[in-house]
C-alpha cells in the first residue's frame, strides 16, 4: 500500500513517466473495458440528442404500442429496435436516458463520499489523537454494516420524514446522499493510513520547519501523495455505487418511475416477466451489467497498476 | 480477557448507538398520537394520550423507557398491521432464517471446496473460468440473479415455483419448508440466488488464502517428507487458511440479512426481508425501528462471536494478544 507515494511526488507525474497510457493499450481486457466505459458515457451524456425518443416526453408515449417486443413496429408506423414498456415508450432510449441517471447518481455519490472520506481520512491520519479515535469508531460501526444495507435505511427513513410528494422531488439527492454515506469508510481509512505513513518523512518535517501552516500542509504536501490509492476506490465505487443505487430502485425506494435509472427500467419490466415480455427486464439489466463489469474490470486494471502488492489476490 | 472486554464494551456501545437512532426515529419521525387517535379527537384528548404514553417526560427518561421497553420484548405496534412488531417479526423470522442457513450452506459447501480446487490447480483452463466467472458474479446484482433465474426455471421451463414459500409445516410457531416437496421445490431458486454472490465471495477468499499458506516452507517440508497430497491441501492448508475464512462467512451471514431483503422482494418470500421493504414503503415507524434493533443486535452479535471464536480456532492469535497486553 505505502510504496506507491513513497517515489513519486505525485499521481499525475507517476502516471505519465511509468506510462500508463502505454500500459493500458497492452492489456486488452482493460482497453475493452475502457472503450465500453467511453462508450457508455458518450451515450449517457448525449442521450437527449442519441436516444430516437424522448423517453420523459409524454407525447412520444402511445400506450396503444405498449409492451411490443424488440424490432416491432407501432401502430403509427414508429420503429422500436429494442421494444417498447408498458407505457408504450421506446425501450432503447428509456435505457439511455437511465443509463444518464444511473452514472449521474453514481458519479455523485462516489465524488460526496471520496470529498467526505478523503477530507475525514486527512484530519484524522494528520491530528491522530482524540479525532482519530473519533472517527475511526464511527467508520468501524459503519463498516460492520452492508453498504447496501445503509442506503436502504438511510433512504427509507428519509421517504418515511418526507412524505411521498416531496420525496420524489428531493429523491436523487436524498439516494447519493445515502449512498455516500455507506461508501465514505472506505476512502477515510485508506487516505488515513497513508498520511500516517507520509507524516514522518523527510519533506513533511521541511515544510514544517520552513513554517508551512496546517492547512497549506494537508492540501498541497499531504494530499497529492495520498491520492493515487483514491482514483483506484473511486472506480471500484463506482461500480458498487450504479449497483446499489439499481437496487435501492428495484426495491422502490430509489429514483422516482418520472425520472427512471435502469433499476427502475428492470423493477417496471420485472412486473410483466411472467408473461413472457422478458425484455423490459433483461435488456436494462443486461446494460446494467455491462456498466457495472466494465468500471470493475477497469477498477481491477489500475489497482493492479498502481499497486504491485496486490496483485497476488 | 482484558481484549474480550474491550470487545463487549465496543459492541454495547454500538448497540447503544443504533438503540439511540431507532428511539429518534420512533419517536421524531410523525407524531404518535397522530398515529393512534382517531381523525375527531379533540386537541384535550391528545394531550391526555401523550401524558397517558410519557411523551411530555424528558427525552432523556423517554429513551431510558424506550432501552428498558426494547430488553422486555416490547417493541411497539405496527401501524400497518395493527399488530405488536414482536409478534410480526417472530412470525416472519423463520422463513428469512431458513433461506439465508440454505444459501450460507450453498455458499460455503460450494466455495471452499472450490477455492482449494483453483488455489491448487493455479493454470488450469477450468481455473481460469471459474475466476472469470466469479468476476462477473461480483457484477451481478443480486436482483437480476433471480429475475434471469425466475425466467429460465420458472417461466421457460416450468420446473420450480417462482414465488412464495410453497407448502409449510407449522411446528409450533415455527414455519418449515424443509419437510415437504412443494417447500423445498420453492427453497431452490431463492437460496441459489442469495447464495450465489457469496460463494464467489468465500471461492476467491479460500483461493487467496490457500495459495499463501501453499508458498510456505511448512507445505514443502510435508510435500518433500511424503505426506499424502490431499492431506497436505486439505489438511494442512485449508487448516491455516480457514480462520479469514470463517470471520468473512460469520460476517457475511450479517450481510444476507441485507441480501435477503433483495431476494425477499424478488421471490416474494414472505420473511423479514419483504416485511421491512413493505414497512418503508408504507413508512410503518415501528417495525422499521424495531428491525435497526434487531440488525445492530445481530452484527454486534455475529462481530463478537467472531472475536472470541478466533483465538480458539488459530492459537497463534491467543501469543499475539498476550504479547499486546504486555507490551
Amino acid at each position: 500500500m505505502t510504496d506507491i507515494s513513497r517515489h513519486s511526488p505525485s499521481l499525475w507525474s507517476r502516471l505519465l513517466r511509468d506510462g500508463l497510457a502505454h500500459e493500458l493499450f497492452r492489456s486488452h481486457i482493460a482497453v475493452l473495458s475502457a472503450l465500453v466505459v467511453l462508450c457508455l458515457f458518450i451515450v449517457a451524456i448525449g442521450a437527449p440528442v442519441l436516444a430516437p425518443y424522448n423517453a420523459f416526453d409524454p407525447g412520444s408515449a402511445n400506450v396503444a404500442d405498449a409492451r411490443l417486443p424488440p424490432g416491432a413496429h407501432g401502430l403509427f408506423g414508429d420503429y422500436y429496435s429494442l421494444g417498447t414498456d408498458p407505457q408504450g415508450r421506446d425501450l432503447l432510449s428509456a435505457m439511455m436516458y437511465g443509463l444518464r441517471t444511473s452514472l449521474a447518481v453514481g458519479f455523485g455519490s462516489v465524488a460526496l463520499a471520496a470529498l467526505v472520506g478523503v477530507t475525514l481520512g486527512l484530519f484524522s491520519g494528520y491530528f491522530g489523537g482524540i479525532t482519530d479515535a473519533l472517527i475511526m469508531r464511527i467508520a468501524d460501526i459503519q463498516l460492520s454494516l452492508p453498504p447496501i444495507l445503509v442506503a436502504l435505511l438511510i433512504d427509507g427513513v428519509t421517504l418515511t420524514l418526507l412524505g411521498r410528494s416531496q420525496h420524489d422531488l428531493l429523491a436523487i439527492p436524498t439516494v447519493i446522499l445515502a449512498i455516500s454515506t455507506s461508501l465514505w469508510v472506505q476512502f477515510a481509512r485508506t487516505v488515513r493510513a497513508q498520511v500516517q505513513v507520509e507524516k514522518g518523512k523527510e519533506y513533511i518535517l521541511a515544510a514544517k520547519i520552513t513554517g508551512v501552516g496546517t492547512r497549506r500542509m494537508l492540501t498541497s504536501h499531504i494530499l497529492p501523495n495520498v491520492m493515487a490509492p483514491v482514483l483506484v476506490i473511486a472506480t471500484v465505487n463506482l461500480a458498487v455505487a450504479i449497483l446499489v443505487e439499481s437496487t435501492l430502485s428495484f426495491l422502490g425506494v430509489g429514483v422516482p418511475p418520472t425520472q427512471p435509472s435502469l433499476g427502475t427500467l428492470v423493477r417496471i419490466g420485472n412486473e410483466f416477466l411472467f408473461s413472457g415480455d422478458w425484455w423490459m427486464s433483461i435488456l436494462p439489466g443486461g446494460l446494467l451489467i455491462t456498466v457495472a463489469l466494465s468500471i470493475n474490470l477497469l477498477g481491477d486494471w489500475l489497482r493492479d497498476r498502481l499497486n504491485p502488492t496486490m496483485r497476488t489476490l | 480477557m482484558a481484549f474480550l472486554l474491550s470487545r463487549l464494551v465496543h459492541a454495547l456501545i454500538v448497540l447503544l448507538v443504533t438503540g439511540f437512532i431507532s428511539f429518534v426515529i420512533i419517536r421524531y419521525v410523525g407524531d404518535p398520537v397522530n398515529n393512534m387517535v382517531g381523525q375527531a379527537a379533540t386537541l384535550a384528548e391528545r394531550e391526555d394520550m401523550r401524558r397517558a404514553l410519557g411523551l411530555d417526560d424528558p427525552a432523556v427518561l423517554q429513551f431510558a423507557r424506550f432501552l428498558g421497553d426494547v430488553l422486555s420484548g416490547n417493541l411497539g405496534v405496527s401501524y400497518r398491521y395493527g399488530e405488536p412488531v414482536a409478534k410480526l417479526l417472530l412470525e416472519r423470522a423463520p422463513a428469512s432464517l431458513e433461506l439465508s442457513l440454505c444459501a450460507m450452506l450453498l455458499a460455503a459447501g460450494l466455495g471452499i471446496p472450490l477455492g482449494v480446487w483453483t488455489a491448487i490447480n493455479r493454470g488450469s483452463a477450468l481455473t481460469r473460468i471459474l475466476l472469470t466467472l466469479s468476476v462477473i458474479g461480483v457484477a451481478l446484482p443480486t436482483f437480476l440473479v433471480g429475475i434471469i433465474l425466475i425466467l429460465i426455471f420458472s417461466v421457460q421451463l416450468g420446473w420450480l415455483p417462482a414465488f412464495g414459500r410453497g407448502e409449510v409445516t407449522d411446528l409450533g410457531g415455527w414455519t418449515t419448508g424443509l419437510l415437504t416437496i412443494g417447500g423445498l421445490k420453492a427453497l431452490i431458486l431463492p437460496s441459489l440466488t442469495l447464495g450465489l454472490f457469496q460463494m464467489t465471495l468465500i471461492m476467491r477468499l479460500v483461493r487467496a488464502e490457500v495459495s499463501e499458506v501453499l508458498r510456505s516452507s511448512f507445505i514443502k517440508f510435508a510435500i518433500a517428507r511424503g505426506v499424502p497430497r490431499r492431506k497436505v491441501y486439505y489438511r494442512h492448508a485449508l487448516g491455516n487458511a480457514l480462520l479469514p475464512v470463517m470471520t468473512i462467512v460469520a460476517l457475511q451471514f450479517g450481510n444476507l440479512f441485507a441480501f435477503s431483503i433483495i431476494v425477499e422482494t424478488v421471490f416474494q418470500w414472505p420473511g423479514l426481508g419483504l416485511l421491512i421493504i413493505q414497512a418503508i414503503q408504507f413508512a410503518d415507524v415501528p417495525v422499521l425501528s424495531a428491525y435497526l434493533v434487531l440488525i445492530s443486535g445481530v452484527f454486534a452479535l455475529l462481530n463478537l462471536t467472531v472475536d472470541i471464536l478466533s483465538p480458539i480456532i488459530d492459537p497463534r492469535l491467543r501469543v499475539a494478544s498476550h504479547r499486546g497486553r504486555v507490551a
